[in-house]
């Protein structure tokens, strides 16, 4: 096997070439790598308590199916993931169940309670087209060829969860009164919400390996316009308030308040009066993590351990 | 609690080739043909199948993602 350089293996995934194993990776190709499936991995399976949290609101039958199938679908998804994290030498088990809440790496709007049926389907509607954006993403770009293969299952599933999202947010504009209500309080905390998930401007960006090693293709504001290309029109077609408008100078969308800001996580609301922060106090909102963060990482671990203590106990008698 | 690494293969149609569609860890072949169907159910498969991956034989490289299965003991 050729094992290449650092910048030898840049230029050729540049070129199209499309890695298949560990053994032809760089370091830091396969650093890149980690980190980038360590978050997928972990937003896709944090959704799952969230989103199996949430379900209990669900008005019917059919919907409760269809809110655990959804469920169903991130635990695969993030099984997936974290089954090719072990390819590249890491430990499911570790990941999964040997971590503290803080240090998962999903982002702070998966740690947030959901807490109504609106704020399910807004969840659907914002959060998974975000999970879209930036999976198609990859699939379209990344040069690591089991990622590629796998999130075609994904992206498919993906859809379905978004249609599920646009159309109960469609039900309950239409419906209006108290329906349309918590669907715009829902929309004024999680618009803004996914709009940060997205990161650092890129004119802040300290280099990106993952744009380097061809594990993405667009950067952070790109990623962040294509978000809001299909949100805003949404919203607007469903005549709900957005804090974001269309440019035609600029030709992009332009956000109508001051990103980033200060979010308070009892009142669920964006403190846009205070004016714009610091990149470093939003990382350091993220560090701390948000409300839902140690639950919703024991609803997942507990059993493990308790279950393993059990059969150590069988073991030793 | 050993688990091991199942690849997931399976058509779409009658007619279609046989494709790799992912993998599973499980306990057993029982566990696998379960963990396999309810993972990679984003189509109505018209014949799915498992391998443990200690089974496949690798003809052509020792580098490929089916290589590592060998090393794990039977
Ligand atoms: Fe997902
Ligand atoms: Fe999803």
């Amino acid at each position: 096997m050729t094992q290449f350089t650092d910048e030898e293996l840049k230029e050729k995934v540049q070129g199209g070439y499309i890695v298949e194993s560990v053994d032809e990776m760089t370091d830091g190709y396969r650093k890149a790598l980690v980190v980038q499936l360590t978050v997928q991995a972990d937003t896709e399976l944090m959704s799952a308590p969230a989103y199996w949290m949430a379900a209990r609101h669900a008005p019917s039958t059919n919907t409760q199916v269809s809110a655990h199938a959804i469920i169903q679908d991130e635990l695969a998804h993030a099984n997936i993931a974290y089954r090719l994290l072990e390819d590249l030498g890491e430990s499911k088990e570790h990941l999964v169940y040997g971590r503290q809440p803080h240090e998962f790496k999903h982002p702070y709007g998966f740690d947030q309670p959901l807490e109504n049926w609106a704020e399910l389907v807004v969840a659907n509607g914002f959060f998974d087209r975000a999970g879209i954006t930036l999976l198609s993403d990859v699939y379209q770009n990344t040069s690591y060829g089991p990622l590629k293969r796998a999130l075609v299952k994904v992206d498919m599933e993906e859809t379905f969860h978004l249609r599920h999202g646009e159309v109960w947010m469609r039900r309950l504009a239409k419906a209006g009164g108290e329906a349309r209500e918590m669907l715009q309080r829902a929309v004024d905390w999680m618009f803004p919400m996914t709009v940060e998930w997205f990161g650092l401007p890129d004119s802040m960006k300290r280099h990106s390996g993952q744009l380097a090693y061809r594990l993405k293709g667009l950067t952070n504001d790109q990623l962040r316009q294509v978000w809001m290309s299909s949100t805003v029109p949404l919203c607007e077609q469903l005549e709900l308030n957005a804090p974001a408008h269309w440019d035609p100078v600029k030709e992009e969308y332009v956000l109508d308040y001051p990103f980033p800001c200060r979010y308070d996580e009892a009142a669920k609301r964006w403190l846009f009066e205070e004016g714009e922060i610091s990149w470093d106090d939003v990382f350091e909102r993220w560090k701390a993590r948000g409300p839902m963060n140690e639950t919703y990482v024991e609803s997942v671990q507990r059993s493990r351990r308790e279950v393993a203590r059990w059969l150590q106990e069988e073991a030793a008698a | 609690m050993r688990e091991h690494v199942y690849d997931v293969f399976a058509r779409k149609n009658r007619g279609d080739p046989l494709a790799h569609v992912g993998y599973v860890d499980a306990l057993d072949d029982e566990t696998a043909r379960v963990y396999a169907w309810k993972t990679y159910d984003e189509e109505n498969w018209f014949e799915m199948c498992v391998v443990r991956r200690s089974a496949i034989i690798p003809v052509n490289r020792d580098d490929g993602p089916f290589a590592g299965g060998r090393s794990e003991e039977p």
